[in-house]
């Protein structure tokens, strides 16, 4: 069982590990249009990519990817797990070009949750949690409606939306949204009652402290959002 | 900025130059060890031991897990926003419009899908 509660060094509660085993067993199931093994692929890529961050790019130790996936993939799992500061529209245009956007989406979900299952591991001073076994079957090719340009790098929710645009950043794939913001809910902004409220109960830490760390992670990894 | 917002909802004040200085505590309580734990965490930094081990005696089990927790699950949402260009929502920009460029938000990558970017330093 992954993340089983045996691991951490100190009690963790068990909806967050609930919900840590369920978007980690989702990375390895086929997905909306990456398989299972895909999908392994490109948390594999992610993570060896993000562990020598401190690196520059063309000095990584990365052999040779064991994966079938195209160049562009590869590149986009590397980057986005260990570059997120030096992304940009025109690099993000180009993956999409080859991958298509949904496909490019889909990839980003992968990584962004296997980014966060890792960076907590390390926090915790365990380490990383073993990939998911690929699972077998197909990518089930679902291109969600009422998709529309908000002037993100692909296309995104506009229908009946009222939240935060981070929340729909990946909604040209829903599955991949679930995937991750199981795990935002678990681990940081719990329901959206909760979220809405100033002065939180409902975490051990208060809000501004909660609010302190994800201001400092967000600067030092030069993102504006 | 919700690390803002949430100070003045409980009548504190708080430094946002804390966000983006080392080991600062920006007036929140045990902040300048947090901070040092999330530093440590994103830099994968030769000191992320020791720091993870002040953060668990200063801060306890129960909210150590969840200082962990935060910094974990925020290394992946700036790459949902970073790797999807989203822009800032309205109201955020509004609300830090007076902080942005001091703090030197506007020069990052990311400003530019907000149109708000200033050229780098």
């Amino acid at each position: 069982m992954s993340f089983d509660a045996g691991r951490f060094p100190v009690p963790v509660r068990e909806d967050m590990t609930a919900a840590l085993r369920k978007s980690w067993a989702d990375i390895g199931r086929a997905g909306t249009w990456w398989t299972g093994p895909e999908r392994v692929a490109v948390a594999a890529l992610a993570r060896v990519e993000r562990v020598q961050r401190n690196e520059p790019p063309w000095s990584r130790n990365r052999g040779e990817p064991d994966t079938a996936l195209p160049e562009k993939a590869i590149e986009a799992a590397r980057k986005i797990g260990a570059d997120p500061m030096h992304l940009d529209r025109a690099w993000a245009e180009e993956i999409i070009a080859e991958l298509g956007d949904a496909r490019y989406v889909e990839l980003a979900s992968v990584v962004v949750t296997t980014v966060a299952a890792d960076a907590f591991c390390e926090a915790m001073g365990i380490e990383h949690e073993p990939l998911p076994e690929p699972e077998t079957g197909e990518p089930t090719r679902e291109r969600p409606e009422g998709m529309g340009d908000i002037g993100a790098w692909v296309p995104v929710q506009v229908v009946d939306w009222s939240r935060a645009n981070v929340a729909r950043a990946l909604s040209l794939v829903p599955a991949g949204v679930r995937t991750f913001f199981r795990m935002v809910a678990a681990m940081y902004s719990g329901t959206a009652t909760d979220f809405e409220k100033m002065v939180w109960d409902h975490r051990p830490l208060t809000r501004p402290q909660v609010e302190l760390l994800a201001a400092r992670v967000s600067a030092l990894n030069q993102c504006f959002y | 900025m919700l690390l803002r917002a949430s100070s003045q909802a409980v009548g504190a004040e708080v430094d946002l130059t804390a966000a983006v200085e080392d080991a600062a505590d920006g007036g929140v309580e045990d902040g300048a060890v947090l901070t040092a734990f999330a530093e440590a965490v994103v830099r994968a930094a030769d000191d992320l031991d020791a720091a993870r081990a002040r953060a668990l005696e200063t801060l306890g089990p129960a909210k150590f897990v969840e200082a962990a927790a935060t910094v974990g699950i925020f290394n992946g949402l700036v790459r949902v926003a970073d790797s999807t260009g989203i822009p800032s929502d309205a109201m955020m920009l509004e609300r830090t419009a007076d902080v942005r460029g001091d703090l030197g938000f506007n020069r990052w990558a990311g400003a530019s899908a907000s149109g708000v970017a200033e050229a780098p330093a």
